[in-house]
């Protein structure tokens, strides 16, 4: 086959503006596929055209168009103008605020549990300054009691210090105290070694016997070591009696639990 | 011709089933004109071709899916589909009414050239109208007023294989006065 004469003869510029029938058509289409320079020819024909067309546009009245993109404006796709951009913001700002909400939540938890935390640690430093509070006190109470007991044996070691045993009488045997009598100042010092405790409204008075009458000594009270009685001169005998709280003028001998002799 | 972006032909094919208007707004600004040119010289009527200019653009837009790049190029396919919408509407009924004393079955020659006469032609017109007599009427009766070949052979009284060797013959001659253009 004549494939130049067949090019030169017309019928590709036949096909392309549309004047061709059905059977040009389709041998143009076949031969097309066949031969390259027939496609090649069928190409350079159409772009030639296209080319020329271009060239001598006319230019349509503008309302054409407008009126055009009227009538399709809803056949268009949204997407296509509109860049994705949007969608890709509006994907990241759903993140970023359910990433928020998560920290919220995440932070809500945290001051619950710190500020249980919290309430935890006061509680238990306030128990602690409580504690060394009492310690302390009662260290204070401890070496008090101390310096008492340190200075009640000074005393009682002093060779001027009389010491009068007082053993319990008969049917009190179990009691005993005893007296530190300083013979120098005259005053006098009890130590309660064991003297049942006292009912309640009740106090031990301690009694000094002087020419055979017996003279108020003073209310034994709760100290430590030696406690300190009145000023008696001169004395025969000590005893100790149970009286009412506050103590009695005259001793209620029934009530007595222990005497000693002088010297 | 505000259109920045520049498109291949088959990027412009895929964005338009995409249903992009931004593209279809570039095919109609770089198109429009050179259709416009083929349906005025078919129709002559301006408010004529002006409404064939909308339909033949809401026909791409709403046929591109049928359009096969396999069989040609997308400017000779819509150049297709606006002259084969210019013919339509020469043909319709309303027209040929305005139109009653078209003497175009009386003097089909007479005809070619009034019609050539009556439009202030720029492009495909004015280079047909250069053609030798007997090449111009048959691209005017084919290629501007839609005659089959078959029907142009019976009009003239010859043969259909003159025709069609006398039609590539104008094309051929056609073709190459485009080239020179």
């Amino acid at each position: 086959m004549d494939v130049k004469a067949y090019i030169e003869s017309g019928v590709i510029e036949s096909y392309i503006m549309g004047i061709a029938d059905e059977q040009e058509v389709s041998e143009l289409m076949n031969l097309a596929a066949q031969y390259p320079e027939i496609k090649q020819a069928l190409h350079e024909a159409e772009a030639s055209l296209e080319a020329f067309s271009l060239a001598n546009a006319t230019p349509p009245p503008s309302a054409v168009k407008k009126a055009i993109f009227e009538l399709l404006s809803s056949e268009f796709s949204p997407i296509a103008e509109t860049p994705e951009e949007t969608k890709v913001v509006s994907f990241n700002f759903r993140w970023v605020a359910v990433a928020a909400v998560i920290l919220l939540v995440v932070s809500s938890g945290l001051n619950v549990y710190f500020y249980a935390r919290f309430k935890e640690s006061t509680s238990q430093y306030e128990a602690l300054v409580l504690e060394k509070n009492t310690l302390q006190a009662n260290n204070q109470i401890m070496q008090t009691k101390s310096l008492d007991l340190y200075n009640s044996m000074q005393m009682m070691t002093d060779p001027a210090m009389l010491k009068v045993s007082m053993p319990g009488i008969a049917g009190k045997e179990n009691s005993f105290a005893t007296v530190f009598w300083d013979t120098k100042s005259r005053d006098v010092y009890i130590l309660p070694n064991k003297l049942p405790q006292p009912a309640k409204g009740k106090q031990y008075q301690l009694w000094a016997i002087v020419d055979g009458k017996p003279v108020d000594a003073g209310m034994i009270s709760d100290c430590a070591g030696l406690c300190k009685m009145k000023n008696i001169p001169k004395a025969s005998m000590f005893a100790i009696t149970l009286e009412k709280e506050g103590g009695s003028a005259i001793p209620t001998l029934s009530e007595m639990y222990v005497a000693g002799k002088v010297g | 011709m505000e259109a920045v972006q520049k498109y291949s032909e088959s990027e412009l094919v895929l964005l338009l089933k995409q249903r992009s208007q931004q593209v279809y707004s570039y095919l109609y600004d770089n198109y429009a004109g050179a259709l416009y040119n083929t349906i005025v010289g078919i129709v002559s009527d301006t408010e004529l071709a002006n409404d064939v200019l909308q339909e033949v653009f809401i026909k791409i837009w709403r046929q591109i899916e049928s359009y096969d790049a396999g069989r040609g190029r997308l400017f000779t396919w819509m150049l297709n589909i606006a002259r084969n919408a210019s013919i339509d509407t020469v043909r319709s009924k309303g027209f040929q009414n305005s139109r009653a004393n078209s003497e175009l079955t009386e003097n089909v020659y007479e005809s070619a050239g009034s019609v050539e006469t009556k439009t202030d032609t720029i492009g495909l017109r004015k280079v047909v109208a250069q053609l030798k007599d007997e090449w111009r009427v048959l691209v005017e009766l084919s290629y501007f007023q839609g005659y089959t070949q078959d029907e142009i052979a019976g009009m003239l009284q010859i043969p259909l294989g003159t025709v069609k060797t006398r039609m590539r013959s104008a094309l051929q001659q056609l073709s190459k006065q485009l080239k020179e253009k």
